[in-house]
C-alpha cells in the first residue's frame, strides 16, 4: 500500500467518539469533531489535559476504537487494514507487556507478528535491546521491571517494523531525564529520515522539543493548532544575543536602546533548563568513566536506512 | 501462509503466559498430586477393583481441567483486554479473527497439556490401585508399589528441574516444571509397559489398561468445549462473570437430561433448554469401563463432532462480537 502522491499521511474528518453504556445509552463523548491532517516526516503533538481524548484518537487511528461518526485516512487505507497496520508503530500509554516474558521473547514475539525473517528478528532483537539499554536485563521477566525500563522496551516493540508512522502515547513517562532527552534525539532523527511521529503527552517541555506543530485538545474537541511558532512566538518583543558586557558597555547599550527606540528594555543572562543541565553533567561524569545504568543510545542500523 | 505463522506466534505465547502463571502450576501440581495419592486415600475393595480410584481419577481431571480451561480462557482474553496487552497486539498486522481464534488454539494447548498430564497420572493409578489377579501363580490382591514410586518420584523431579533451571539460569519455574512433569510422566508410562503390576517383566505395553484413553479422550474434548464457551464469554464480559457463567453452565449441563430432557416432549421451554446447553453426561462415559467394557471408536467420533459443532458455533459467535468490540 502506497502513501498519497500529496504526501499526506493522516487524514482525519470530523472524528467522533461516544462511549455507551451497557444498555447503549451515550455515557461521554471523549473526541468531537476533530479534524486533523499530518504530513510525511512530520512530528505533530497531541496536548490536552487528562480526559481530552488523546488516547481515544490514538486508539481510533489504529482501528483498536470504532468511530461514531467522521472518517479516519491513514497510509492510505483505513486503520483496520492489516496491511496499513504493517506500516505504523505504536507505544501504547502504558506499555502493556506480557509479565512473563523476557525483552528478548518479546521482541521476537513482535517480529513474529510483522513476519520478520528469523535473522532479522535475531539482528533487530538485539540492535534494539543494545539502543534502549536492555542489554543486562535482556533475559529477565518483564513483570519485574521499572516503569522506565517498561517504557523502553515499549518503545523497542514500536520501533521494531522500521514504521512509516510512528504513534507514541506518553514516550517519555517513566523515563528519566537522559532517558526523555535519549528519545527525543531519536524521534528528531526518525523524522529526519522521514519517518511521520505522532506523539501525546503531558509534558510540555518534550512536545516543545521535538514536535513541529501540536494540537490541544479539552473536553474532546481541538482547541488550538499550529507551528509552535505560530503559537508561541511573542510578536511584541525581540531578544538581542550577545556575548557577556561589563557593566560599563551594558549600561551604554541600555542607553542607547532607551534613547533609538524610545522604549524600556532589559538584560539578563540566558540560563539553561534543568533537564539541559542535568544531560551535561551525567555526560561529563560518563566522560570521566563513571558507568551509569544505561548507556548512550545508538541508533540501530536497521532505523538508518 | 503470513497469518498462519501469526497464529502459530499467538497461540504459542498464549500458552506459554498461561503455562508460566502461578495458579495453573498451582492447578496441575494439585490435581497430579492428588491423583497420585488416590490408590493411597482409597483403602476398601468391595470387589470394586479399582474402579474408585479411576473414576476419582477421572473426576479430578474434568474438575481440574474446567478450572484450568476457565483460568487459561480468562487469562488470554479477558485479562488481555483489561490489562491492555491485546490492544498492544492488534495494533500489530493481526486481524481481529486471527487474533481470538490463535488465542483459543493457545487455551486449547495449555488444555492439551494439562489433559495429557492428567490421562497419564491416571494410567499409572489404575495400575497402582489394587486389584485382585488370578494370574502368574499370584492369587489375591496386588498393588503395583513401584509405578506409584516412580510417579511420586516424578512428581517431585518435576519441582526439584523447575527450582533447579529458577535458581541457575533464572528461567520460569512454572512452564519448566509442568514441562518436566510431563516428560517425567511420559517415562513413567514408559517404565509401566514394560513391567507387569507384580513386578516382572511383561510384553511391551500388554499390562496397561488402554481402555482408559478414550474416557480421559472425552473428558478433554469437553474441555476444550468449556474453554470455547469461556473464551466467547470473554469477548462481553470479564473473568469473574466469565467463570461464574461457565461453572452455571456446567452444573445445567451435567444436569441437562434430568432438568429438561425429561420434560422435553411437553415443554417448549424445556426443550429449547435442552437443545441449547451442551450436554456433559456425553463425555462423562467411566461407567462403559465396569465389567470389562470399553468406549467404542464410533462413539467418540459422534462425541467429537457434537463437540466441534458447539465449539465452532461459539468461536463463531465469539468472533462476530469480537470484531464489534472496542479494545
Amino acid at each position: 500500500m502506497e502513501q498519497p502522491d500529496n504526501g499526506t499521511v493522516l487524514e482525519v474528518f470530523q472524528l467522533t467518539k461516544v462511549f455507551r453504556d451497557f444498555w447503549r445509552r451515550p455515557r461521554v463523548t471523549a473526541v468531537d469533531g476533530l479534524d486533523l491532517s499530518v504530513q510525511r516526516g512530520e512530528i505533530i503533538g497531541l496536548l490536552g489535559p487528562n480526559g481530552s481524548g488523546k488516547s481515544t484518537t490514538i486508539k481510533m487511528l489504529l482501528g483498536l476504537l470504532h468511530p461514531s461518526d467522521g472518517s479516519i485516512r491513514i497510509l492510505g487505507g483505513r486503520p483496520s487494514d492489516v496491511a496499513v497496520r504493517k506500516r505504523i508503530g505504536y507505544l501504547p500509554e502504558d506499555s502493556y507487556l506480557y509479565r512473563y516474558l523476557t525483552p528478548r521473547e518479546t521482541l521476537l514475539f513482535y517480529g513474529r507478528l510483522f513476519d520478520l525473517s528469523a535473522s532479522e528478528r535475531r539482528q533487530r532483537t538485539a540492535e534494539l535491546i543494545e539502543m534502549t539499554g536492555l542489554g543486562p536485563a535482556a533475559d529477565r521477566a518483564v513483570g519485574e521491571f521499572s516503569k522506565g525500563m517498561a517504557r523502553r522496551l515499549g518503545l523497542a516493540q514500536a520501533l521494531l517494523n522500521a514504521p512509516d508512522l510512528l504513534i507514541l502515547d506518553e514516550p517519555t513517562s517513566g523515563l528519566d531525564p537522559m532517558g526523555c532527552r535519549q528519545v527525543k534525539e531519536l524521534l528528531q532523527a526518525l523524522a529526519a529520515r522521514g519517518t511521520t511521529i505522532l506523539l501525546s503527552s503531558h509534558l510540555l517541555a518534550d512536545v516543545e522539543h521535538v514536535c513541529d506543530r501540536v494540537v490541544i485538545m479539552y473536553d474532546g474537541r481541538p482547541r488550538a493548532a499550529g507551528t509552535l511558532k505560530s503559537l508561541l512566538e511573542n510578536q511584541e518583543r525581540m531578544l538581542v544575543n550577545v556575548p557577556t558586557l561589563d557593566a560599563a558597555a551594558t549600561r551604554r547599550l541600555l542607553d542607547l536602546l532607551r534613547k533609538e527606540l524610545g522604549c524600556e528594555a532589559d538584560v539578563s543572562r540566558p540560563s539553561m533548563n534543568l533537564e539541559e543541565f542535568f544531560v551535561k553533567v551525567v555526560r561529563e561524569a560518563k566522560e570521566n568513566g563513571t558507568p551509569g545504568a544505561a548507556g548512550e543510545s545508538k541508533m540501530a542500523t536497521f532505523l538508518q536506512a | 501462509m503470513t497469518w498462519f505463522r501469526q497464529a502459530v506466534a499467538l497461540a504459542g505465547l498464549t500458552a506459554l503466559e498461561v503455562l508460566r502463571q502461578p495458579v495453573c502450576l498451582l492447578l496441575v501440581l494439585v490435581s497430579i498430586t492428588l491423583t497420585a495419592l488416590l490408590p493411597f486415600l482409597i483403602l476398601h475393595r468391595f470387589g470394586e477393583d479399582g474402579k474408585l480410584v479411576r473414576d476419582s481419577a477421572f473426576a479430578l481431571h474434568a474438575v481440574f481441567g474446567i478450572f484450568v480451561a476457565g483460568y487459561a480462557a480468562t487469562t488470554a482474553l479477558s485479562r488481555e483486554l483489561q490489562g491492555g496487552t491485546a490492544s498492544a497486539v492488534l495494533s500489530k498486522p493481526v486481524s481481529r479473527d486471527l487474533f481470538f481464534l490463535a488465542k483459543f488454539a493457545g487455551v486449547v494447548g495449555v488444555v492439551g497439556i494439562f489433559s495429557l498430564c492428567s490421562g497419564l497420572a491416571t494410567l499409572l493409578v489404575e495400575r497402582i490401585g489394587e486389584k485382585f489377579v488370578t494370574t502368574g501363580g499370584v492369587i489375591g490382591y496386588v498393588t503395583d508399589k513401584q509405578t506409584g514410586v516412580f510417579l511420586l518420584l516424578a512428581l517431585v523431579m518435576a519441582c526439584v528441574v523447575g527450582a533447579l533451571a529458577n535458581y541457575k539460569r533464572q528461567r520460569p519455574f512454572g512452564s519448566i516444571t509442568i514441562t518436566a512433569l510431563l516428560a517425567g510422566l511420559v517415562i513413567c508410562v514408559v517404565i509401566g509397559c514394560l513391567f507387569a503390576r507384580s513386578g516382572e517383566w511383561a510384553p511391551f505395553a500388554a499390562r496397561m489398561d488402554w481402555r482408559l484413553v478414550p474416557v480421559s479422550l472425552l473428558i478433554t474434548i469437553a474441555l476444550v468445549l468449556m474453554s470455547a464457551l469461556a473464551m466467547a464469554l470473554s469477548t462481553v464480559v470479564g473473568t469473574v462473570p466469565t467463570l461464574t457463567v461457565c461453572s452455571a453452565v456446567f452444573v445445567m449441563g451435567l444436569m441437562s437430561d434430568y432438568l429438561f430432557g425429561q420434560h422435553a416432549a411437553v415443554s417448549l421451554w424445556a426443550r429449547v433448554l435442552y437443545s441449547i446447553l451442551p450436554n456433559w453426561q456425553h463425555f462423562w462415559v467411566c461407567d462403559q469401563l465396569n465389567a470389562g467394557g470399553q468406549v467404542s471408536r464410533a462413539y467418540v467420533g459422534m462425541a467429537s463432532l457434537y463437540a466441534i459443532v458447539y465449539a465452532a458455533a461459539l468461536l463463531c459467535l465469539g468472533v462476530v462480537v469480537f470484531r464489534q468490540r472496542d479494545v
